[in-house]
């Protein structure tokens, strides 16, 4: 990839822009001075404070209306640390770093449970507390009048130049860009970018959520202690009136005017916000009453904000891939979905049952959808699954794939009971799943989708991938590689990079079984794979399957409505009606049965 | 012991009312409305201006300054809520910071930093009971919100258009499909919500003698509080959860006068507990 | 009885983003009569029902209703004109009383004596309406949910009732209750087109079957003509009525093509390979 041989953009900018400062502020050129250089120290420091929030908000789907609270702990820790206690400032960043990190966590176990407007109420309250009240413990914080936060301060140089400071400031800023850009090329990234969007597909593919979600808590927290660091740094205390909730309130706007997920935007949106009421003094507050207009103009008209602004400089949007329907044809006959195994799995599966379903009932309410139902699938096999609407299939498949806890009963998956094991745990031992509405994020690309696919077999763990060691890199190739093949094997590389809602359903659809084959499941559970499909691409589907059975003994379990796909592929055919088994057994036998006919059709045919 | 109670009670009535309008706003479009400190900050200040500069009755000026604000709720409705119907809620909360924040900006530019007295229409030092002074402010504002109770009891469940509204919030399509039009309904939710904050916001100037831009502020994460005591979804509950709120508050700052911030932790606390544990609060029928 | 279809859709095409979904609809129905929509899932049956009512948006083609066009017009106004709608789900305002239901129900009635007749025919053919009159909606079962929202409907006296799944999640004696109700609904003179799942369900209480796939009408007839080989094989389960497409021979192992178990070496990864 070019970031090995070439120096990466942000590395050349933060040294370009460290260096200049200092520079030109002690050679005095265009005037510049110590106001300039603290202007802009508030800028960078708006934008280094706008990161951790985008990271929250846009990537991981979470919400934080306390933002000032966390930058509150930052300038607070350092002024501890650096002012009451003279220690360096470096371990002010680290001191606040982690109390940062921990108090996120108090609001990141109530994520666990709640989402959207609930998580932000218990976000503002938390920002609440820490203003109203730890902020104002003599003990800790110095109370009303607030701790002093000194300049950093190297060996014997202190940073009293503001433009030194801006230097300072200028390299922490590349720093945490780095990370949180790193962050987005590892399956850290991918699994926040999925948690935003649909956690069960997230939980399908193997990523941990609660674990996830508390993780992208923790580095919010930790990013935005830095930033209140610099921040107290800049101002040269911390005080209970700086960190109110009318600044988190400001921050939420920067970030979705700066257009979430756009690190560039949200950056400059937050610099804009930080310089300009510094800068513009003369408007003497009439950017008090702008600024909020624009705002909301912005978000009536243009919603996506400065990201989407800068996206459609590059062109970004206008990549628009043909799909038509004859297209379909022609790409679902000629793809293969016989991909290469990764090395290694499957081997501890030889000779257990892969799948085995014991009695399952599932309660919804007072209303039961699945009846006492058992069954068993062969190694390579395909089984079908069949029934009328309603009868429960879903509801079955749901509780095999463990999105839906069963009343009772047992799930066995290679003789191990899964029946209690969240989603995330059964995909890793094994069982892999395809959704009715195509279980993807349609957000990321082609290739991210795949790469998210593998997300279990990455080979490093989420720490190392913040700092992006030589693993990180070596399990990534490994990933691009697999997903390479695969792009090539559909004869899909032209929608490399293409986002997933580019294509057409019925290619959706091949990169998401492709998607679901890549980590060689145990048990393969297909949700309806012909839902939209004329019958000659299901036709053409129903060979691709029997490939996929023969080349790789993929064990398959599919619900289908589609009968002659379930007679081309099936060597065995459950019938569901009514939440109950009706009967199993060979498909033409199965077929043949009037029992399943009337199910169908109603007594009046059959 | 009792005379905090009750001083808890008059001030919760208030944040009853407020959280009303919250209410509303939420079961209409599933967010939490953060302008609506702002419209009864600026009503105030428009009820202000027209009694002290305009020279106006004090019920005039109130009424006037109540008109200005649903006015600014109908406009806000029109031109940015009706738009942003299927944005994520996201865009639209931040919708509503903005326009706080325009509201606010007009307030200083127009009227200034400065506290403003509001002048108080009442004589005599209003009504005792046993050990309590409820000044007449206090007064006003637990009449006012008696009659809001009453009102909006009457108006919900015994008007067509009131059943609607509440219809709306679990079953929007299907009131479409009843033949009532969506932004009747939606004008009316954002009208009321801004009436409301503007009664709400007048009252509190009086009860506090002076006020400034942005005194609301405060009020308004009680009456967030209020609300999900009250069980977000429930109009009842609001009120309810707003004497909690009150009462808690007065009893709080009364006997732990030495800890700052103590009620906002305990309203954190609260707020974090009924959210877990019992989301649909305390009047709420569904989570 | 007027000659004049009680609702006649021509060409009816819309979609969703670049998504087309509906190719050009056709239907029509005369008053008084029972229509069925049958379809594979994705055929498009339920955004057809939803572009009648105006909840989706038509991109194409024209609904009318007896001799009014409704096609450019908002849901509510549509109702107005004498359209019904019930959605999928059973469709009830949960936190809302039977009777409040209902009032809503006949929100557009001006008249306070249409909506009491309205109100007595509703309680005349489903009962138990009357006797839970102040029962939360969403405490009732399912089959008197469903109940309820085709009472709520009824209260507007639609001239053409639209029905999405009546029958979904109820059990077979509710379904039959149900169809009996809506037959007596049609013999007041509604005109009724539902989209069924159950397909027998509709078979019998249709006097119109359309059969759609891929957003068209493929099949249409009577339901006395009707040549239910051919719309079993349109719904994909022709094979239950002794229909054989492709062999019987299903799951037998077929020759491999390629080598078993040796994974497929891709030309770029057999070129990266080369290079290394």
């Amino acid at each position: 990839m070019s970031a090995k041989t070439r120096v990466p953009v942000w590395l050349l900018a933060t040294v370009v822009c460290a260096a200049l400062p200092p520079i030109l502020g002690r050679a005095g050129v265009w005037g510049f001075d110590q106001y300039h250089a603290l202007i802009l120290c508030f800028g960078v420091t708006y934008a280094l404070a706008a990161l951790p929030l985008n990271l929250l908000i846009g990537y991981a789907g979470q919400i934080s209306l306390g933002h000032a609270a966390f930058l509150g702990i930052g300038a607070y820790s350092s002024g501890i640390i650096a002012g009451r206690l003279g220690l360096p400032f470096t371990l002010g960043l680290v001191v606040a770093a982690a109390v940062g990190a921990l108090a996120a966590l108090v609001i990141g176990l109530p994520a666990l449970r709640l989402r959207g407007l609930y998580l932000a109420l218990v976000t503002l309250g938390f920002g609440l507390a820490m203003a109203s009240m730890v902020f104002r413990l003599r003990s800790v914080t110095g109370g009303y009048a607030g701790q002093a936060v000194p300049r950093p301060q190297a060996g014997t140089f202190v940073f009293l130049r503001n433009a030194d400071l801006l230097a300072v400031i200028v390299v922490i800023f590349g720093l945490v860009w780095a990370l949180d850009r790193n962050l987005l090329r590892t399956k850290v990234g991918r699994g926040f970018l999925a948690l935003r969007e649909d956690e069960e597909v997230a939980a399908a593919f193997g990523v941990d959520v609660p674990l996830y979600k508390l993780y992208a808590f923790a580095l919010y927290g930790a990013l935005s202690a830095i930033a209140g660091s610099v921040f107290g740094h800049v101002v040269g205390f911390a005080q209970q009136e700086s960190f109110t909730f009318d600044l988190s309130l400001l921050f939420v706007v920067i970030v979705l005017i700066g257009g979430l997920r756009s690190r560039p935007g949200v950056a400059t949106a937050a610099f804009f916000f930080g310089v300009t009421p510094r800068f513009f003094t003369f408007l003497k507050g009439w950017e008090l009453i702008i600024a909020p207009a624009i705002v909301m103009f912005t978000l009536v008209r243009h919603p996506g904000g400065l990201g989407q602004t800068f996206g459609e400089l590059r062109g970004l949007r206008t990549r628009k891939v043909a799909t038509h329907e004859d297209d379909d044809e022609a790409e679902t006959s000629s793809a293969s979905l016989v991909l290469p195994r990764p090395a290694g799995e499957g081997v501890e599966r030889r000779g257990t049952t892969p799948l085995e379903v014991r009695d399952v009932t599932v309660r919804f309410g007072g209303l039961v959808t699945v009846d006492s139902a058992s069954l068993t699938v062969e190694a390579g096999q395909i089984t079908g699954l069949i029934g009328p609407n309603g009868a429960g299939k879903s509801t079955l498949f749901n509780a095999i794939s463990g999105f839906v806890r069963p009343t009772k009963g047992r799930v066995l998956l290679h003789g191990t009971d899964v029946t209690d094991a969240p989603p995330h745990r059964r995909a890793a031992l094994g069982i892999g799943r395809t959704f009715q509405n195509i279980g993807l994020v349609k957000d990321l690309t082609v290739t991210e989708n795949l790469l998210l696919a593998q997300h279990r077999l990455a080979g490093y763990g989420p720490l190392t991938a913040l700092v992006h060691l030589p693993a990180v890199g070596k399990g990534e190739r490994a990933l691009r590689d697999r997903a390479d093949e695969t792009l090539h094997a559909l004869h899909f590389e032209r929608f490399a990079t293409s986002e997933l809602r580019e294509l057409s359903h019925g290619q959706q659809r091949i990169v998401e079984l492709a998607a679901a084959l890549l980590t060689a499941p145990g048990v393969l559970l297909l949700d309806e794979p012909s839902a939209g499909m004329s019958p000659a691409a299901a036709e053409a589907l129903a060979e691709r399957l029997l490939q996929v059975r023969d080349e790789l003994g993929q064990t398959i379990l599919l619900i289908e409505h589609h009968l002659p796909l379930v007679l081309a592929t099936c060597s065995t055919v459950h019938v569901m009606d009514a939440g109950r088994m009706l009967t199993s057994g060979a498909p033409a036998d199965v077929t043949a049965d009037p029992s399943v006919v009337a199910a169908y059709l109603g007594e009046r045919v059959a | 012991m009792t005379d905090v109670v009750v001083a808890g009670i008059a001030a919760g009535a208030v944040y009853g009312l407020f959280a009303l309008g919250l209410v509303l706003v939420y079961k209409a479009t599933k967010i939490l409305n953060f302008a609506q400190a702002e419209i009864g900050s600026f009503a105030t200040f428009v009820a202000w201006g027209l009694i002290t500069s305009w020279k106006l009755p004090w019920l005039v000026g109130a009424a006037g300054g109540v008109l200005v604000a649903g006015a600014l709720g109908l406009a806000f409705e029109r031109l940015v809520v009706r738009p942003l119907i299927d944005a994520p809620r996201l865009t639209l909360v931040v919708a509503t910071i903005g326009m706080g924040l325009l509201l606010a900006g007009l307030e200083f530019k127009i009227w200034g930093a400065s506290p403003h007295i509001m002048p108080s229409p009442f004589r005599g030092s209003g009504l005792t009971l046993g050990s309590v002074t409820l000044p007449p402010a206090r007064l006003l504002a637990l009449a006012i919100t008696a009659v809001a109770a009453a009102a909006s009891a009457w108006f919900f469940r015994r008007t067509t258009f009131g059943l609607a509204i509440l219809a709306a919030a679990q079953d929007v399509v299907g009131v479409r499909l009843t033949g009532i039009r969506l932004r009747h309904l939606s004008a009316f939710t954002w009208l009321s919500s801004s009436v409301v904050g503007a009664i709400a916001g007048i009252v509190i100037a009086l009860s506090l003698g002076a006020f400034a831009p942005t005194f609301l502020n405060g009020i308004m994460l009680l009456g967030f509080a209020a609300a999900v005591l009250g069980g977000m979804t429930s109009l009842p509950g609001a009120l309810v959860g707003g004497i909690v709120v009150g009462v808690t508050q007065a009893v709080v700052s009364h006997y732990w006068i030495s800890v700052a911030g103590l009620v906002e932790t305990v309203m954190f606390a609260a707020i974090v507990a009924v959210l877990l544990f019992r989301p649909r609060g305390l009047m709420g029928r569904t989570a | 009885m007027s000659t004049t279809p009680v609702l006649s859709v021509a060409g009816l095409t819309t979609g969703f983003g670049a998504n087309q979904i509906l190719h050009g609809v056709d239907l029509t129905l005369v008053s008084g009569r029972a229509a069925v929509l049958l379809g594979l899932n994705g055929a498009g049956k339920s955004v057809t029902l939803k572009t009648i009512s105006g909840l989706q948006p038509a991109w194409g083609g024209s609904v009318h209703l007896y001799d009014r066009e409704l096609t450019r017009l908002e849901p509510e106004d549509r109702v107005r004109a004498g359209l019904g709608h019930v959605l999928q789900a059973k469709a009830v305002f949960p936190e809302l009383s039977v009777a409040e239901n209902l009032r809503l129900g006949g929100a557009i009635l001006r008249d306070a004596k249409r909506f009491n007749d309205n109100l007595a025919r509703v309680h005349d053919i489903y009962p138990l309406l009357a006797d839970r009159a102040k029962q939360l909606a969403g405490s009732l079962s399912g089959g008197e949910r469903a109940m309820l929202s085709v009472a709520r409907a009824l209260m507007a006296d639609p001239r053409l009732l639209l029905i999405d799944e009546p029958s979904a999640g109820l059990s077979p004696k509710m379904v039959e209750q149900l169809g009996g109700t809506l037959r007596r609904v049609r013999e007041g003179g509604t005109g009724l087109l539902m989209v069924e799942q159950n397909v027998g369900f509709g078979l019998e209480l249709a006097d119109d079957v359309f059969v759609l796939e891929k957003g068209r009408v493929v099949y249409t007839d009577t339901a006395a003509r009707l040549d239910t080989s051919r719309v079993a094989e349109l719904l994909g389960i022709g094979q239950l009525l002794g229909q054989s497409k492709g062999s019987g021979n299903a799951g037998a192992r077929r020759r491999p093509a390629r080598r078993r178990g040796v994974p497929v070496r891709s030309a770029a990864a057999a070129a990266r390979k080369a290079r290394t």
